[in-house]
């Protein structure tokens, strides 16, 4: 195979991506159950995804069972494989998907749709479940997107919903034990719907009810075998799970191209907005110990230059500080770094990025106010207020950064002018705090980054019935909010709002909306988190030709006492608590962090049979 | 702030197989991760922004193997040499395995300005008989001057006498034949092997069958005389 594939390499960009025999790759050439994992974009990108490392490491830690990895190629060598005849096949051994017994899809996010048609069809297997042989594989997503599988549910054949450590080894069992007895295909996806997390779409057939957006329709078992609400993955204690220290080393140059801890996960700030900090409760942390030997061994193993310590909200972990300060010990003198991906807005946030950044570089500092004024922060549950990031700031540039990067949201619900016209003067109230920390002589550069993302309501949030604001609305609120800015000072920068009304129309769609996606990978959508490769108008078309209105679909507010196309999917946190928490919003009510401040019934921990865990200890 | 005493090893290692297509971006970092890995005392230049101590040879393109390509390393403290490149080893992928460690004075000249002289071998593939390439390779040498395309349209003239120090022959092996060449990196620059065997097929109205590039060599020049810098 390698010998089809080599001369494809002359010509195209990155051959990196295609190469395998990185340091860390895994070859099983006995296992007769054959695992291809699939990231639904090109390798940079994939090798990224901490999901995806995960699995690999534990399913090639099963006798008999090999994980391969498969990434998109790029558009160059897609065409290059297709005019050779080269079917889509994993880096290690260069197996074809279509001869694995298992292809495991991670859905990132909603604009990876379009990939995920493009791996199957690039693999010569059928995009829909419906028409795949026995012979084909199965094809298991999992993932954000597992959350409202909807959407994309007629192209897989089941859907893992949460966290993969344990449950990826009871589905793989399970089929192994179908396999064994010569079961069908049929018995297959029933044994996986007995798998606890596991969601099979053609089981489960689209409601009579008649919504009231076409495409927003909900679904229900076919038969009483199968569970009416597939209810989350999570593991109880993330002690017990073996996080990979050895990944694969990338050679090419890849996003967050550093090894990575992973410190807790969870997060239950409860900002409003945030599916995360929803779906991902309660907040467990690995205790300190673990993460400093992890560490120490991730490095060792890898030779990476700096490591990131991740997590929904890293500084929140109830040993950081501690954990920090032995990491700079016991990493001094050998020009390694440790990295923070998001910082809390207070001054132990910055203390922490001061801990990490020794007397080195200090790269730019982000932070997350979302909103311009106190109403609006209360409204979403953001709980910091103004004097809070203004000492913030005065912290950074005070300790020496002269870099920071503040990130907001345009169109979150209740939003009026006068909140926009907020952002502009909270920037310039930061601005000139900043100028006064900074010595006259350094001030002429001073710049402050203002990233704006248009709000994207999202399933198993408190905000999952809300409107999204039109494009003609959001471009009305961006020129308020371009006028407000400084003139000077401030690099303001946008997500385009045509990806952002895609990405909200995918996100809280039905099962009809799968005609949409197919006519759009159809007419060319590939890649579309690409800026480059992105093209609303192919999009709007490819809703035409399936009959719905993405309009509708993103921006008419859905009735909270109607089904939802996720309503069999649970993330453990009630409809009963978001309903409240949507109550509360409206009212500007605050609810606080049950991880400090006691339980605000959420239910999640009871409906999952879960606690919180800090310092890898359970609170009981 | 007086420098502390540091041990220059000279490591001479490959690039080959797959591996062949990275680019010198990506061969450093691996090896600068695959230094890590072995656990070795590196030095760490001082500054802003400190990071491992450590010197590569000229750059090898995407797409064109070594043989015997090196990297100065320089370590705070001593390690006997066969117990470096034993560590090295273990802690490097087989496609860019050390070969032979060697420590060397720090008074040493850089690899990048001491290695002028490189051998390559161009293979060609079955679409052009060996006769047939052995005439173009002697019809583009009788010509004194090869102009090659270079970055943003500019192009550069090459003085062939000056760039090939030796003269280049043609061989053949299993997969057809190929030209052994020896370049001399001078104020033109480097050539590039395949732009001179590339420039002899076209002039012939042969097809651009060239199928590996691969560097056998890279050589320090002396008074005339080539020597490796490890032996």
């Amino acid at each position: 195979m390698w010998a089809r594939v080599e001369p494809l390499l002359v010509g195209v960009e990155r051959p990196a991506r295609y190469l395998d025999s990185e340091w860390g790759v895994r070859v099983r050439p006995d296992a007769s159950y054959k695992v291809a994992l699939v990231y639904p974009d090109t390798y940079e990108l994939g090798m990224a995804n901490q999901a995806l490392a995960i699995l690999y490491d534990i399913l090639n830690r099963v006798d008999g069972v090999a994980a391969e990895r498969c990434f998109v190629p790029w558009k160059d060598m897609a065409a290059a494989m297709r005019a050779a005849g080269v079917p889509l096949h994993t880096l290690e051994t260069l197996v074809p998907l279509r001869e694995c017994s298992l292809v495991g899809i991670t859905l990132p996010h909603e604009l990876t749709y379009t990939n995920v048609l493009e791996t199957l069809d690039l693999a010569g297997i059928p995009l829909r479940s419906v028409d795949r042989a026995e012979q084909d594989p199965l094809v298991i997503a999992g993932g954000p997107c597992a959350f409202n599988p909807e959407p994309i549910a007629p192209f897989l054949d089941a859907v893992l919903v949460g966290e993969g450590e344990e449950a990826v080894l009871e589905l793989v069992e399970a089929d192994r034990a179908v396999l064994a007895r010569g079961g069908s295909r049929a018995d297959r996806l029933r044994a996986l719907a007995g798998v606890p997390g596991v969601y099979v779409p053609s089981l489960y057939a689209p409601s009579e009810d008649a919504s009231t957006v076409h495409g927003t329709g909900s679904v229900a078992p076919v038969d009483a075998s199968v569970p009416a609400v597939v209810a989350k993955r999570a593991l109880k204690d993330l002690g017990s799970a073996r996080p990979p220290t050895c990944p694969v080393v990338p050679y090419m140059d890849v996003v967050h191209d550093r090894a990575v801890v992973e410190v807790l996960r969870g997060c239950t700030r409860g900002c409003r907005f945030c599916q995360a900090g929803m779906v991902y409760r309660p907040v467990r942390e690995r205790s300190a110990d673990d993460v400093v030997r992890d560490v120490m061994t991730t490095l060792r193993c890898t030779g990476h230059d700096e490591v990131s310590l991740v997590s929904l909200s890293t500084t929140d972990h109830s040993q950081i500080e501690e954990i920090l300060r032995r990491l700079s010990r016991g990493l001094e003198g050998r020009a390694v770094s440790v990295s923070l991906p998001s910082l809390r807005v207070d001054a132990f946030g910055v203390e922490m990025a001061r801990l990490v950044s020794g007397s080195g570089k200090k790269a730019g500092l982000t932070f997350a106010p979302e909103a311009g004024t106190q109403r609006l922060r209360d409204v979403i549950n953001k709980n910091i207020d103004e004097d809070d990031l203004l000492s913030t700031v005065e912290h950074a540039f005070g300790a020496g950064w002269r870099r920071v990067k503040l990130y907001f949201m345009l169109g979150l619900p209740t939003e009026t002018d006068n909140d926009i016209r907020g952002i502009g003067r909270l920037v310039h109230k930061v601005l000139e705090v900043a100028r006064e920390n900074t010595p006259k002589d350094q001030r002429g550069g001073l710049k402050i980054g203002i990233s704006v993302a248009t709000f994207v309501p999202k399933p198993h949030t408190p905000f999952q019935w809300e409107p999204q604001l039109t494009l003609d609305e959001v471009r009305r609120r961006q020129d308020i909010l371009r006028e407000s800015m400084p003139h000077r000072g401030v690099d303001l920068s946008w997500h385009d709002p045509d990806v952002s009304f895609l990405e909200g129309a995918l996100a809280r769609g039905g099962r009809g909306v799968a005609d949409v996606i197919e006519h759009a990978w159809r007419s060319g959508c590939v890649f579309d988190a690409w800026t480059e490769e992105f093209s609303l108008r192919r999009w709007l078309a490819a809703f035409q030709a399936a009959g719905i209105d993405p309009v509708a679909l993103a921006s008419s507010e859905r009735h909270a006492t109607a089904p939802l196309p996720w309503d069999h999917i649970a993330s453990g946190v009630s409809k009963r608590y978001l309903l409240r928490e949507r109550q509360r919003a409206v009212a500007g009510l605050t609810t606080k962090d049950c991880s400090f401040d006691g339980c605000t019934g959420c239910d999640a921990c009871d409906d999952l049979g879960l606690e919180i865990v800090l310092g890898g200890a359970s609170r009981g | 702030m007086a420098e502390r005493t540091t041990f220059r090893l000279r490591v001479r290692f490959g690039k080959l197989g797959r591996l062949r297509h990275l680019s010198h971006l990506e061969v450093m970092r691996a090896l600068e991760r695959s230094i890590r890995r072995a656990d070795m005392p590196y030095a760490v230049t001082q500054g802003f922004s400190p990071h491992m101590k450590a010197a590569f040879g000229p750059a090898l393109p995407v797409g064109t193997a070594g043989l015997r390509e090196y990297y100065d390393l320089w370590l705070r403290e001593f390690v006997p040499a066969p117990e470096a490149l034993a560590r090295l080893v273990a802690a490097t992928p087989d496609g860019m395995a050390p070969g032979a460690v060697r420590y060397v004075s720090e008074k040493a000249s850089s690899l990048s300005a001491a290695l002028t002289i490189a051998r390559y071998e161009v293979g060609v593939g079955p679409a052009v008989g060996s006769d047939e390439l052995v005439r173009a390779m002697e019809d583009v040498l009788a010509e004194t001057e090869l102009t090659v395309q270079a970055k943003k349209g500019k192009t550069k003239v090459f003085d062939l006498a000056s760039v090939l120090p030796e003269e280049p022959r043609v061989g053949s092996n299993k997969a057809g034949s190929m030209v052994v060449l020896t370049t001399r990196t001078g104020a033109t620059g480097s050539l590039r092997p395949e732009a001179l065997v590339g420039r002899a097929l076209e002039r012939a109205g042969l097809p651009h069958a060239i199928t590996t590039v691969t560097r056998t060599d890279l050589l320090m020049e002396a008074e005339g005389v080539f020597t490796r810098p490890l032996e």
